[in-house]
């Protein structure tokens, strides 16, 4: 692109007062994929970070705030490059109207692939002042140094960036040849003012006064309220219909049927609840929705009978028949997100001739994913829709679909009016797309010494990235060819021996899947670190330090974290009376992020329960951008743990979901907390690698292991009750 | 019908009186900050004071409130924008993550202060217990729970 279309681009934006700007590309998809999969490059942080007159940093922020507060470790960054204070950025949350297209709110890349751009942007900004400020003090460049918020001379000759940034808007050019500029952010000699500092979490003076952040608060003049019926799952078709009772609800606008959508328009909240419940629908299903069905359908070792599981990951001179010291078989139930806020969204349509014909609220993981969608929908252009982002009251995987905004969309479409839709928690419940059933089996051998010689594992899972309606139905089979790359997360074992196999196989569930927090991850490794405990219980040996062994050296990072939370864990005793037990666990989230837990439970025989007393975590995500937020993501991730291990199950039967609130799905609440000991193991000069699904991989098997300390139980399901054992 | 919420009395149209209390709070009188979650008062994300005591206001009706006080999150701050000591205390242990649950969470802890003033763990158990946080972030309710409690001892 040429340079003047990249100022013409920051000027259209409305943004423009001095800005930086390499080239980037306003990209369209070729084929509509979703989510959006579009991670920045060198000089994407141009469209996102600018000074404006007068002095002040604005920044768009790149990410989706759902809690794991990533736009404020990014503006710490930012901050540090620019000698100011992260609290003096005026942070903007884009709409898609004012930023190229940013990929989806996932994975725990934002700040592996969003920091470096950032301050690659923020430091060409700097560089750019510098000169100018050289000009304007008649200095040499070099004699012109950083200051808080702008430059000084030798003899405090200041210039300020208020200074040097008028009304007239310029940009700073720098080609993508060119060297890049110094990153103080990244450098580990420098003396920080912001990166690696315990920062607050930009706007949470709103998070505890009320204020207006999130979809359902958007003041909205003339709105009117709608929802759909919500299919058990997705494929589902409509079979009978009776909405003849609808008419008799006072305040109803409209009744909206297109084809397998049927949904109410009302002039207050509680009549679409009358109005729905009015609507008897039965469903055609392509499949039968039970537990027996989805444990058929992933039964490990019946395909493992078969012959070789789809997805060979791991081969190194497997042996089928050796003499194995472990054969394990763990079953891991479905998981829902169950995120605070049901999900909502406002949808509004405009007259000819409006700038955007479509605009939606909406708190979504994958904005530009909604816009896309939105446009096939309707058979608008794209430029014609507009989603202006919102908070979103917890996200862990589960809002990258065009769903509640669809049924905001045909709705608003069908009455003319601004309607807002409000999930109930049937709803959320009933549209989850959950974390997959999953049967895992783990065969271990080992020699006289104790060494590992075989590791096979081999397990079957229902679809994650790949699960249905994700892609189009066209490119689904062909994408299923190759590995899902939620599937496969977590499946290679940090442990080394000279004979390793390990398989697996994604199938088709009878229930809607998708991305939950660390994805395969958390099921994966907590097979792998059971029947690793297993092992060193049955020859008799430490646990963390058979597993360090059994590294060979391979995993330095992983090694430290489990000697380190080893460590944090002996600080406090274990008492010595029946039904105590402490375990260990440690894992890799997506091969970059380091992390080990170490439990402490007390089988409690005379209440029938399992209490966690005390959880460790140790975890090395390389650089600690903001370490108090790391340790929150960390917390998060260990409550999460107890959820997984102990309490969570997804409940369907008789054809349709069950679980359908917190009185029949049930996450962790505060008398469930444990105490906690978090050590965060910085690496200043290795890039921040992530933090918001990381310790839920190692959680649930240090939990797991620790009963198994507790009472030789040696649980093979999860979640575990105290009836198993 | 008549309404007060937060020392301000309001008038509630025709229309709205048979919805829940929480409905016409947010859609209503334009205070959003009291939370829709569950609707079957089973997390807290709702919760109000109603003449001095915590409901969830995804249960009642706005007619049960008629002349009585109803406090809100939005009401918790001093009129000139000075944050209550449980406020204070939130934003000095950082405890948001994604934030949806915290009006109610603080709200439930204004009442167990109240009833308590030096509460203990096991106290904070007992009264915290029915308000979810999916995002896990109750070590830090905790402590900022007995941060705001000493602070609201030694001033009172």
């Amino acid at each position: 692109m040429a340079s003047i279309s990249r100022r013409k681009f920051l000027i259209a934006t409305g943004w423009v007062a001095a800005g930086v700007t390499g080239v980037y590309a306003l990209g369209k998809h070729a084929v509509a994929v979703a989510p959006t999969i579009i991670f920045p490059d060198e000089t994407s942080g141009a469209a996102w970070v600018q000074i404006r007159p007068g002095g002040v940093c604005h920044m768009f922020f790149p990410r989706v705030d759902m809690g794991q507060n990533a736009n404020t470790g990014l503006a710490q960054i930012v901050a540090e490059e620019l000698n100011i204070d992260v609290e003096d950025i005026q942070g903007v949350r884009p709409s898609t109207k004012d930023v190229p297209p940013l990929a989806v709110t996932a994975g725990s890349m934002s700040l592996t692939a969003f920091s470096r751009p950032l301050a690659i942007a923020a430091a060409t900004l700097r560089e750019g002042l510098r000169d100018r400020a050289a000009a304007k003090l008649g200095e040499p460049v070099a004699a012109v140094l950083d200051d808080v918020g702008g430059f000084q001379t030798s003899d405090l000759r200041k210039v300020s960036y208020a200074d040097l940034v008028d009304d007239t808007g310029f940009v700073i050019e720098r080609e993508v040849d060119q060297a890049v500029p110094a990153l103080y952010a990244f450098d580990s000699a420098r003396q920080k003012t912001q990166v690696g500092h315990p920062k607050s979490p930009l706007g949470i003076r709103d998070l505890v006064t009320g204020g207006r952040v999130y979809t359902a608060d958007v003041p909205m003049e003339g709105v009117v309220y709608g929802r759909a019926v919500q299919p058990p799952v997705r494929n589902a078709r409509i079979a009978s219909l009776d909405t003849s009772g609808v008419s008799k609800i006072r305040g109803v606008v409209t009744l909206v049927e297109e084809g397998d959508f049927v949904g109410v328009v009302c002039t207050t909240p509680s009549a679409v609840d009358k109005a729905i419940a009015q609507i008897q629908v039965t469903w055609d299903l392509q499949q039968p929705i039970n537990e027996e069905e989805i444990r058929r359908l992933v039964d490990v070792d019946a395909k493992m009978a078969a012959g070789d599981l789809e997805h060979i990951l791991q081969d190194k001179a497997h042996r089928r028949n050796a003499d194995w010291s472990v054969d394990l078989r763990f079953d891991v139930q479905v998981q829902t997100h169950a995120a605070q806020e049901p999900r909502a969204a406002i949808a509004r349509f405009n007259d000819a001739g409006a700038d955007h014909r479509l605009e939606i609220w909406t708190g979504t993981q994958d904005p530009f994913g909604m816009q896309r969608f939105a446009s096939m929908d309707t058979g608008l252009s794209e430029s014609d829709v507009v989603i202006y982002p919102q908070r979103l009251g917890g996200g862990f995987g589960g809002r990258e679909h065009y769903e509640v905004e669809r049924d905001a969309v045909r709705l608003a479409r069908a009455v003319g009016r601004p309607v807002k839709v409000q999930w109930t928690r049937a709803d959320e419940f009933m549209a989850s797309r959950s974390r997959p059933a999953s049967a895992h089996r783990i065969r271990i051998a080992s020699d006289d010494q104790g060494n590992l010689t075989d590791w096979w594992y081999g397990y079957v899972t229902g679809h994650v990235v790949f699960a249905r309606e994700r892609l189009p139905g066209w490119l689904l089979p062909v994408a299923r060819l190759s590995d899902d790359s939620g599937v496969v997360k977590g499946a290679i074992a940090p442990y080394q021996a000279p004979h390793q196999r390990v398989e697996c196989e994604d199938v088709d569930l009878p229930i809607d899947l998708g991305v939950w927090r660390s994805l395969n991850g958390a099921s994966a490794i907590f097979a792998i670190e059971s029947a690793m405990d297993e092992l060193a219980v049955l020859q008799g040996k430490e646990p963390v330090a058979f597993k360090i062994a059994q590294m060979q050296g391979e995993q330095p990072r992983l090694a430290h974290c489990l000697a380190s939370v080893h460590r944090l864990s002996a600080k406090r005793r274990l008492p010595e009376a029946a039904g105590y037990g402490r375990g260990f666990a440690c894992g890799i989230y997506d091969g970059r992020c380091f992390v080990a837990v170490s439990a402490d439970v007390f089988v409690d025989e005379v209440n029938q329960q399992i209490n966690v007393l005390h959880l460790c975590c140790a975890q090395d995500a390389g650089m600690a951008v903001n370490p108090d937020q790391l340790r929150a993501q960390i917390e998060s991730n260990l409550v999460w743990s107890i959820g997984m291990a102990l309490l969570e199950r997804f409940e369907v039967a008789d054809n349709t979901i069950q679980s359908s609130n917190f009185d029949n799905y049930t996450i962790p609440r505060m008398r469930n907390m444990p105490t906690l000991d978090i050590e965060i193991i910085d690496q200043p000069s290795l890039p921040p690698t992530g933090a918001g699904e990381v310790a839920l991989v190692a959680g649930p098997p240090a939990i797991a292991n620790a009963i198994r300390d507790a009472s030789g139980f040696r649980a093979l399901s999860l979640p575990i009750r105290f009836a198993d054992i | 019908m008549k309404v007060k919420v937060n020392e301000v009395e309001h008038h509630v149209a025709a229309d709205w009186h048979e919805e829940t209390l929480l409905t016409v709070l947010r859609e209503h009188l334009g205070l959003a900050g009291t939370k829709f979650s569950c609707g079957i008062g089973q997390c807290g994300a709702c919760v109000v004071h109603v003449d001095g005591s915590p409901l969830n206001s995804c249960l009642i009706s706005v007619a049960d409130v008629e002349n009585k006080d109803v406090l809100t999150i939005e009401g918790l701050a001093g009129g000139d924008g000075s944050l209550h000591p449980l406020q204070q205390a939130w934003i000095d242990e950082n405890v948001p993550q994604c934030g949806f649950c915290q009006s109610g969470q603080i709200m439930q802890a204004l009442a167990l202060i109240g009833d308590t003033p030096d509460p203990t763990d096991a106290d904070i158990d007992r009264a915290m217990s029915g308000n979810l946080c999916r995002c896990g972030t109750y070590d830090r309710i905790r402590k900022s729970i007995k941060k705001a409690a000493l602070v609201m001892r030694s001033t009172s």
